[in-house]
């Protein structure tokens, strides 16, 4: 049965307040920035993007590299924290580890940028340590203020955030699969990769591509640690504007990148939907 | 069963925080024996499995199995299999990646693996389900998936932790004997732990009474059921009216005296440890008989008057409520017994279980 007429515009008043909002504040500046990629002068034209790829092409490829290479490394981190906060056997390892990890959750990227810029650079903080402690020479230093510092910074600020997601899957999984496996003779190792992992993959699908996605927007970082090119889109996207005035070739970057969180996060449902199927 | 001492626990004392699980706990388990661990819940029974298995450590004490001891050995190196109350199946794996996980643990060669796990799926009955997963398997097939995730790797003990507990009443049945069946099938040594009094009669060959983590009293089912050792004894395995008595001890008699409400008799010590005072009694009610209230005293069983209060009909027999003097007794007969009637209720002396009455508040013991 049909509701009446009055209710359904009841309902309808309810939620025009929230539908509003996203129309107004989200929707439409989106909708502005996916058209202003396609115009130049009031007209429509594909220049902006033919622009993008002809000066920008391996800022893209670096950016997604960057972007994919801390995926991975945080996924590989995340799971390692995980895992020995689940099946760790030292309760005052676990109890250390458990206090540290969470702690660059709170720190801006921008003071991340920054923390790193004194640690990494050349006659920073880091080689000092090696320096003093033997392993080099004065000589042999080198900066890592370019695409190794970013991915430090990323991993060393995202981790966190996706191990906090998947040591609180992994802490919901049933205790009795894992000791059905120890009891079996599995190795802890094997428990992680093998038990463990498999239930609680989803989540950490999730967390990589919130992560991704975050990498993706972040411009403090490949700022403050990487001023040479190749470089990443955000940082082009904010050249353009700042140096330029050039809204159209920014939008058409902006798209770029939104195309590829996009394809991350389409590669995840796909991959979803067949593990449903099964 | 050549080796008396295939499994041996030897003074296991196993706490959490300051709570003392178990408490100095000794037991024998020889070679193709299956045990049952059976007690109340928080009785210590399954951290008792547990540390067999290894998931548990022990302050004292230790585990030693066919000659050496797995005392501090972890749990991946004990060769033991252990069934999970909760199944405990992986999510992901299908039922031959199941099965067949603890083999390829041991790398074992493929074909091999397939083979098993056929040999397996035949065994338990779990044919054409070899890539179903545990959410497309009900919850007796998910148990004989765990069962066979557990024998495919041909372990030295098999320990059992409730694995009948979650399934509905039919199918736990049905498993009972499957279980059993296989096991002697397969010679294998099981520890079974349950607080199904009946399910451990039928399953196993010894069962093993565990109260606030030590043996209450361990022996085949027969002599459990019809020889309680101790009043809680009685009461778990189902004696549930008790009274108290007082008697005196003469050689291999027990004269019980007369009370408000029972005539004096006089029943077989049976071998029991008793001294003249307060006893308790304790019977099962389908082991009492009723008799009219005028009923000609026998030799060796014990009346008693009272008045029936209320009768019901679970099935089979009468169950009557029978008010004893202060007490409330329940007594099955194959005819009812309207309310209000007075009856003698006479227990056999081999079915009457008199124990010591516990020391609390007691008056010193009449002189023989």
């Amino acid at each position: 049965m049909r509701p009446p007429m009055s209710q359904r515009l009841l309902a309808l008043a309810l939620v025009l307040p929230a539908l509003l909002t996203i129309l107004l504040f989200f929707v439409a500046p989106l909708g502005a920035s996916v058209t202003g990629a396609f115009s130049l002068d009031g007209d429509f034209t594909l220049s902006n993007f033919g622009k993008s790829f002809e000066l920008y092409s391996s800022d893209i490829l670096f950016t997604l590299c960057i972007a994919g290479l801390s995926t991975g490394v945080i996924g590989a981190l995340a799971v390692s924290i995980g895992g020995y906060l689940t099946l760790g056997e030292n309760p005052l390892a676990v109890a250390v580890l458990r206090w540290l990890y969470r702690w660059p959750l709170f720190i801006p990227f921008i003071v991340v940028g920054q923390i790193l810029r004194t640690f990494l650079a050349r006659n920073g903080l880091m080689n000092n340590i090696l320096i003093a402690g033997g392993l080099l020479t004065p000589l042999q230093t080198t900066s890592f203020l370019d695409w190794r510092g970013i991915v430090i910074a990323f991993v060393w600020k995202q981790t966190p955030f996706v191990a906090l997601l998947v040591a609180g899957a992994m802490a919901s999984v049933d205790r009795g699969t894992l000791e059905a496996a120890r009891n079996l003779g599995a190795s802890r190792l094997r428990i992680l990769l093998e038990i463990l992992l498999p239930q609680v993959y989803t989540t950490l699908a999730v967390g990589l591509i919130l992560s991704f996605v975050t990498m993706m927007s972040v411009l403090s970082v490949p700022l403050m640690i990487n001023a040479q090119s190749p470089t990443m889109l955000t940082a082009d996207i904010a050249f353009r504007i700042n140096a330029y005035g050039d809204y159209g070739v920014a939008n058409a970057l902006g798209l770029i990148s939104l195309l590829m969180t996009a394809g991350a996060a389409a590669i995840y449902l796909r991959h979803a939907a067949r593990e449903r199927a099964r | 069963m050549s080796d008396p001492a295939f499994l041996q626990i030897r003074d296991l004392t196993v706490g959490y925080g300051g709570n003392r699980v178990l408490d100095a706990l000794s037991l024998e388990v020889c070679e193709g024996e299956f045990v049952a661990l059976l007690g109340a819940s928080g009785c210590g029974k399954t951290t008792l499995l547990r540390t067999i298995a290894g998931f548990a450590d022990p302050s004292e004490g230790e585990v030693v199995l066919a000659g050496s001891d797995i005392t501090r050995r972890p749990p991946d190196r004990r060769g033991m299999a252990l069934v999970f109350q909760s199944y405990a199946l992986w999510p992901h794996m299908t039922v031959a990646q199941t099965i067949g996980y603890g083999l390829k643990l041991r790398r074992v060669a493929k074909p091999e693996i397939a083979r098993r796990v056929a040999e397996m799926q035949a065994l338990l009955g779990l044919e054409g389900l070899q890539e179903r997963k545990p959410a497309q398997l009900s919850g007796g097939q998910r148990q004989r998936v765990a069962l066979g995730r557990a024998l495919a790797i041909e372990p030295q003990v098999l320990l059992l932790d409730e694995p009948l507990s979650n399934l509905d009443a039919r199918v736990r049945l049905t498993l009972r004997h499957e279980i059993r069946a296989l096991q002697s099938r397969l010679g294998i040594t099981a520890v079974h732990v349950t607080h199904d009094r009946e399910e451990a009669m039928v399953m196993a060959d010894r069962i093993v009474l565990i109260d606030r983590g030590r043996i209450a009293q361990a022996g085949t089912p027969d002599r459990v059921y019809n020889h309680p050792a101790s009043a809680f004894v009685a009461a778990f395995m189902g004696a549930e009216n008790v009274l108290e008595l007082r008697g005196t001890v003469t050689g291999q008699d027990v004269h019980l005296a007369a009370g408000a409400a029972n005539a004096p008799a006089a029943v077989p010590v049976h071998g029991r440890n008793l001294t003249s005072g307060r006893f308790e009694a304790r019977f099962r009610s389908e082991a009492a008989v009723l008799l009219p209230a005028d009923a000609a005293p026998v030799d060796g069983a014990l009346d008693l008057v009272g008045v029936v209060r209320t009768v019901s009909y679970p099935g089979g027999l009468w169950r009557h409520l029978v008010v004893i003097g202060d007490r409330d007794i329940h007594v099955d007969a194959a005819v009812a017994h309207p309310p209000g009637t007075p009856v003698t209720v006479r227990v056999p002396s081999s079915a009457l279980f008199l124990f010591d009455a516990a020391p609390t508040a007691s008056p010193p013991p009449s002189s023989p």
